[in-house]
């Protein structure tokens, strides 16, 4: 039975997700996930998240997915120590020393390969096997042909984001956003922030969305180039995904509001369980789908052009003295 | 020039002094090597990381690497073959064959960006040494223990690191780091390359097309473009600070030129050679005529990376004018 993933990048949000049919929930512990501090947990309400997502017979995931510091990795294990105390179901992580150490502390918790880890070949996978995680997180930019090349010889559950961005650059192997803009800061647990650095738990200000004009040498070749980077949902691959044998289906969207994130697993939610329940063999008709995403969509266009456009204004801000 | 190696593939530089160091470069293919003179150089990787179309790409050309890796050999040179930084499934065969030629034809070490190459280095051609690249993302010292159950003997942190976080794996782990300490610091590998849709307007085709020098500004803000890769605008420049990484116990350092010029490559290699000789002795004596070679390369000015913990476009150092100027801005289309 395919899971159906969500995020939640507060309390509410954990509320709204498993009341739409979420199987399973993420939450980023402040300061240790790829998204900006607001959009995380602090410990007591992962402690919380926990609760809520077992009440409603979800499982509950704590993305510890920023590139971390050599030195954060003893905190970051005392810290997993009392999640693991807590019941989380899984932990979702990105460097590779971070990965062995809690497979080391914590044989039995699930460790998932974020989307961070830019795991693109089958090579990769058997590297992330052998130190001890058990699914992985599929670039956006695969294909349904590596997907099923991945699913016949791997012992790996596959996770496919649903709903993200399709950046220009492959996600992990980008840091555009800190070359313009790195501000370093450190919050009162004493844990440093990358204000700017996605891969270490920073805000991306999306530069790659700015209005490039294109030289060579000193003339003007293009007023207006565009690094493609679009948001996508899934709809049509939905069915052709599920039979493959994916193990998850993952939503992006902590920086959304709540209404908006409940709409999108709710919408998945009812389009997993419609075609679970077509008899075998007939036709999948995704007409009805197609025009409830579309609004979906609209609301989520609006709130990520926002987003971004506000993003892009604090990027050219100062960085301030230390 | 060539040096020995130890027995686990490292060349064990670090235990020979200050004097001691390897200076390194990239080039892409044979028209380039034949072109470039490196005497400053002790050691080349061969081959594009970003795009199997590059022209000529030594990871294509199993006769070309061949024919590279003799030729410096026979300069003297340590020869290296380097690797995709971001391969999917259908380049593996393509890897797989340019590991054996490189390993048959006496390369010296392979460097990996992506950790499934890793793995297939490691099991593949034991005895080729292993350099882990920048796109590999080494941020820690357990990521370096990791890594080094792999085979891996070099690392190369990733670029978002500072001197202080490199500092902290070296303590730890005594590895082997190698810096880029000038040139265009990579910034993001795609698997798209958005010049191919100029090509008809344009009237270039590719592989040419990536060969344009071309740079994306906006404002102050400037990257560069090779297509599937983005690089800095600004040179990574860590000229004045060379007698730091020297004390923090750096001996491996690169000057990035896969998309420079011979005359990049060795103007800025030469003048990078006399510094490291230099960066020793107390005081540090800098040359005017060094600054005049990096201003002359440099057109979008200098940076240094995330070394000091800043914007990667940020320079910090005590030549203000280091920075340089942004390209002077001329509207009329191309």
């Amino acid at each position: 039975m395919v899971e159906l993933l969500a995020p939640a990048g507060n309390l509410a949000m954990v509320e709204a997700v498993v009341a739409n049919g979420a199987n399973a929930i993420y939450v980023g512990p402040r300061g240790w996930s790829r998204r900006r501090d607001r959009y995380e947990l602090p410990e007591e309400d992962v402690r919380e998240a926990v609760l809520m997502a077992h009440v409603g017979g979800a499982k509950l995931r704590v993305a510890i997915n920023t590139n971390m510091q050599s030195h954060e990795i003893p905190p970051m294990l005392r810290k997993m120590e009392r999640f693991v105390a807590w019941g989380v179901d899984g932990a979702i992580m990105t460097d590779i020393g971070a990965i062995a150490e809690v497979h080391r502390r914590f044989p039995h918790l699930t460790i998932h390969a974020s989307i961070g880890a830019n795991i693109l070949n089958d090579e990769d996978v058997r590297f992330y096997r052998s130190i001890g995680v058990s699914q992985v997180v599929a670039d956006t930019k695969l294909t349904l042909k590596e997907l099923a090349s991945r699913k016949e010889q791997m012992d790996v559950g596959i996770e496919i984001l649903i709903h993200a961005n399709y950046c220009y650059t492959y996600l992990g192997k980008c840091w555009m956003s800190p070359y313009h803009r790195l501000e370093r800061t450190t919050d009162p647990s004493g844990k440093d922030q990358f204000k700017g650095s996605p891969n270490r738990g920073g805000l991306d200000y999306r530069v790659c969305l700015e209005s490039w004009e294109l030289y060579s040498g000193i003339t003007r070749w293009e007023e207006r180039v565009a690094l493609k980077n679009d948001a996508f949902f899934l709809l049509e691959d939905i069915p052709r995904l599920i039979d493959l044998g994916v193990h998850c289906l993952k939503i992006q969207g902590r920086e959304y509001p709540v209404p908006l994130v409940g709409d999108m697993v709710r919408f998945y939610r009812d389009l997993i369980d419609g075609y679970l329940a077509q008899p075998t063999g007939q036709p999948f008709d995704l007409t009805p789908w197609r025009a409830t995403l579309a609004r979906i969509e609209a609301g989520r266009n609006v709130a990520r052009g926002e987003g971004t456009r506000l993003l892009l204004i604090e990027a050219r801000q100062p960085v301030p003295a230390a | 020039m060539a040096r020995q190696m130890n027995a686990d593939g490292s060349d064990g530089i670090e235990d020979r002094g200050v004097d001691a160091f390897e200076l390194n470069t990239s080039i892409a293919n044979l028209r380039d090597l034949l072109a470039s003179d490196l005497s400053a150089y002790d050691a080349v990787y061969l081959g594009d990381i970003y795009c199997r179309l590059y022209e000529a790409n030594f990871l294509e050309r199993p006769e070309d690497l061949r024919e590279g890796l003799r030729i410096l050999r026979d300069q003297g040179k340590r020869a290296y073959l380097t690797t995709y930084a971001a391969p999917r499934n259908d380049f593996l065969p393509r890897v797989r064959k340019m590991l054996e030629v490189a390993a048959g034809a006496g390369a010296q070490a392979v460097e990996v960006h992506n950790l499934g190459i890793l793995k297939i280095a490691h099991e593949e051609v034991p005895g080729l040494p292993i350099h882990v690249g920048g796109f590999a993302n080494v941020y820690t010292d357990a990521g370096v223990d990791v890594l080094r159950g792999f085979g891996a003997v070099r690392f190369t942190p990733n670029y978002e690191l500072s001197l202080d976080e490199i500092r902290e794996i070296l303590a730890t782990s005594g590895a082997a780091m190698e810096l880029l300490v000038h040139g265009k610091m990579p910034l993001g590998i795609s698997d798209y390359c958005f010049l191919l849709e100029y090509e008809e307007k344009w009237g270039i085709k590719c592989p040419d097309l990536c060969q344009k020098d071309l740079f994306l500004k906006q404002g102050d803000w400037a990257m560069k473009t090779v297509g599937k890769g983005i690089l800095s605008g600004k040179d990574v420049c860590m000229l004045e600070h060379l007698p730091l990484l020297l004390a923090d116990g750096h001996r491996h350092f690169r000057i990035e030129t896969v998309s420079e010029t011979p005359a990049y490559r060795r103007e800025v290699g030469a003048v990078y050679r006399e510094a490291l000789r230099r960066a020793a002795e107390e005081p540090f004596r800098q040359e005017e005529r060094w600054w005049d070679v990096v201003r002359a390369h440099a057109r979008i000015g200098v940076c240094n990376g995330f070394y000091f913990g800043k914007s990667g476009m940020d320079y910090a150092g005590i030549r203000p004018d280091a920075a340089g100027s942004l390209l002077t801005i001329s509207p009329s289309a191309g």
